[in-house]
């Protein structure tokens, strides 16, 4: 296999999905993709990587996504819902968190099972406007999911942004998403600071302990010139909101996403409506100064 | 001089037409007013608007998406072919066109199209019906649209007393006179539509867009919301009303079938999410976010009202919670700060 992470013919020795699979019907209709790889990342988190079969046979991503965009993922028989998506070349990258039905069983399945993915859908991080400044990432729980694709996109782009700042919580060290790349990847990675903290020490943990609000008070980070980049529980979005403005931070330079229950992701069903916007379509990426002007019902 | 067809035709002129398509006429089923398909025991009624709207000939109240199987690990997707084949709605209201029309907003336009609305309004020709006698619940007038034609109908009807009036406007319609004038339907008349009688029910919905955006927080929502019921009965039979959830409806372990079905801001569950948040808790929000969505949120997004004033959800409601008085009453409210 060219793709080491790819063990679907070592599981199920028939072809994972057919051409036609890969063609993109309607955007309601799902595309018939496989789980490749998954990955255990906490003890309710895991990371699923998906993917379809190009026209040489090998494993492609169902389709590309930008930084902060969503993909639909549904498990036949039991439900459909959407996550923020990181690709890769010959996969799609998915961490759910289990909190319900869908989620659940979405747990309980194993490598090279079928399922339905539809996408892109969402706007996604402006990251060309986002060049040549400093960029804070705060990140509460799963929420270091859709901030990790904008991670990827700037370290993978080092030389159009300044200088990297990670500030990233959870509950326990346990609790912490993406450990490789908290502690492996990122801190090699030239002018990117990395920050954890957890609610709750333990003896797995030498770090500081503490919530995020006032972790990111006491390492108070410069605004000049920075693009803030938020995502996380609403609870602790509203008191990093209040550091934040404390620190300086313009509405315009906060940038966060919002999470609204959604059935199309194709600006239809009405689900994710907020004023005048939908969040699959005109978000989930909002910046502050934006949200000011919605009616605050999210 | 007009092309029309006396009134004693109607039954040949549908006849005709119902060889031809699927023709959908407003008529009395099972008690219940609805466009309906016609068929030889069919009474169709033009003389007053139906109570459900025929927004269920394009945007079907359960509609089938895709069959999906699973067995093991293995999982197939076969989409439903969108198509109902050639449709013709006969004697739309202007404001049931006027609700097309902002289904045709939603459904159709911004980056994305709904295969399933998109390929039966693509099949579908729409005739409207001039109104010569507005229901005492009806104020389409003060909602922009003209209820004696409908400019985006595919071929129109006007009430001339003994006949009626037919005037093709896009190829479809073309395509439809032209089948009944072969059929030997049509005759010419020099007689003038009946004018459109007065409206009993008065209400002036200038500004209301404008207004309304500084209203979110305003105490009469918390008035409004009081005697509604969240029974969804407005949303249901409203032409411009378009939400709708996507679920499964399984037919045994390893198969079943994906569903796209009606439903409304009004329920509790609508917009709930993962670990119990709900962005709209109580009954205030969602009574809020109808009126707002109509008034408000669809004017700012598509450019047009999305009440076409056809008057339905003040017959039904069961409580009264009236547009008109709401539009009336934001028109009056003082706003502070
Ligand atoms: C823009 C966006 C991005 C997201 N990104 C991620 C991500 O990267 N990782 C992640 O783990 N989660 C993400 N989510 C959340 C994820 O979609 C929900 O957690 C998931 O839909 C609920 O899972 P469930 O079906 O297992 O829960 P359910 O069993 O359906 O229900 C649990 C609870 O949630 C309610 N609920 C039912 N259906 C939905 C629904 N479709 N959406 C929300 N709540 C529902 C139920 O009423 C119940 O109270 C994202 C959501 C959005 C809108
Ligand atoms: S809101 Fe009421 S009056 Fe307006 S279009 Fe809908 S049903 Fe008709
Ligand atoms: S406004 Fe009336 S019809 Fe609509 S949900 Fe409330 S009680 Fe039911
Ligand atoms: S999810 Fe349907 S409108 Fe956004």
């Amino acid at each position: 296999m060219a793709n080491p992470t790819n063990n679907v013919n070592a599981a199920n020795p028939q072809p994972v999905a057919t051409l036609d699979d890969v063609k993109r019907i309607n955007p309601l209709v799902p595309m018939k993709a496989r789980v490749t790889r998954i990955i255990e990342e906490t003890s309710d988190v895991k990371t699923f990587c998906v993917s379809t079969i190009g026209e040489d046979g090998q494993p492609v991503a169902p389709f590309r996504t930008g930084p902060g965009q969503l993909a639909m993922l549904s498990l036949a028989g039991v439900g459909e819902a959407m996550f923020s998506a990181t690709d890769a070349p010959d996969h799609l990258q998915i961490s759910i968190k289990k909190v319900g039905l869908l989620t659940e069983q979405l747990h309980e399945i194993c490598e090279g099972q079928t399922v339905g993915i539809r996408g892109p859908y969402g706007n996604g991080f402006d990251m060309e406007a986002m060049k040549g400044k400093n960029v804070l990432f705060i990140g509460g729980g799963i929420g270091l999911a859709p901030v990790r694709s904008v991670v990827r996109y700037c370290v993978d782009h080092r030389e159009d942004y300044g200088n990297l700042h990670l500030i990233y919580g959870a509950r326990t060290y346990d609790d912490l998403v993406f450990k490789y790349d908290l502690f492996e990847t990122w801190p090699k990675v030239p002018d990117f600071k990395v920050s954890v903290t957890v609610d709750k020490g333990d003896d797995n943990w030498k770090g500081n302990v503490g919530f995020v609000p006032a972790f990111i008070e006491q390492l108070h980070p410069s605004p000049e010139n920075t693009v803030c980049i938020l995502c996380g529980p609403p609870i602790m979005i509203k008191f990093t909101l209040g550091v934040l403005n404390k620190l300086g931070f313009k509405p315009e330079n906060v940038i966060t996403t919002l999470e609204m229950r959604m059935k199309c992701g194709i600006g239809k069903c009405g689900r994710c409506n907020i004023g005048s916007c939908f969040v699959c379509l005109d978000g989930p990426v909002f910046s502050l100064a934006q949200l000011k002007m919605l009616p605050n019902e999210y | 001089m007009l092309k029309a067809f006396p009134k004693d035709k109607l039954t040949a002129v549908l006849d005709t037409l119902a060889k031809q398509a699927t023709l959908w006429v407003p008529s009395v089923v099972a008690s219940v007013s609805r466009f309906a398909p016609y068929g030889p025991d069919r009474e169709v009624q033009l003389g007053a608007n139906t109570v459900m709207s025929p927004k269920e000939a394009l945007f079907p109240a359960t509609e089938k998406i895709y069959e999906y199987s699973a067995y093991g690990i293995d999982g197939e997707f076969t989409p439903v072919d969108p198509s109902v084949g050639p449709q013709i709605l006969f004697g739309l209201r202007s404001c049931d066109m006027q609700g097309i029309l902002c289904l045709d907003d939603v459904f159709l336009t911004r980056g994305y199209v709904d295969d399933y609305y998109a390929k039966k309004r693509e099949e579908a020709t729409l005739v409207t019906l001039g109104c010569v006698t507005p229901g005492p619940d009806c104020f389409c007038y003060a909602m922009g649209v003209n209820p004696a034609e409908h400019e985006a109908s595919d071929a129109q009807l006007f009430d001339l007393g003994d006949a009626y009036g037919i005037v093709a406007r896009t190829a479809k319609g073309e395509a439809l006179v032209s089948a009944l004038a072969a059929a030997g339907l049509l005759v010419e008349s020099n007689k003038a539509p009946l004018p459109t009688g007065d409206f009993v029910l008065k209400v002036d919905a200038e500004g209301i867009t404008e207004k309304l955006q500084h209203m979110f927080d305003h105490p009469l929502w918390d008035a409004f919301s009081r005697k509604c019921l969240n029974c969804g009965a407005c949303a249901y039979i409203c032409p411009t009303c378009h939400c709708f959830d996507i679920s499964d409806k399984k037919r045994n372990a390893h198969c079943g079938v994906k569903i796209k079905c009606w439903d409304t801001c009004m329920y509790a569950e609508y917009a709930l999410m993962a670990g119990g948040h709900n962005p709209r808790p109580s009954k205030k929000e969602r009574v809020r976010q109808r009126f707002m969505h109509k008034l408000r949120y669809f004017p700012e997004r598509y450019g047009k009202l999305q009440c076409t004033g056809c008057g339905r959800c003040i017959a039904k409601c069961p409580v009264n919670l009236e547009i008109t008085d709401v539009i009336q009453q934001v028109r009056e409210a003082k706003i502070d700060g």
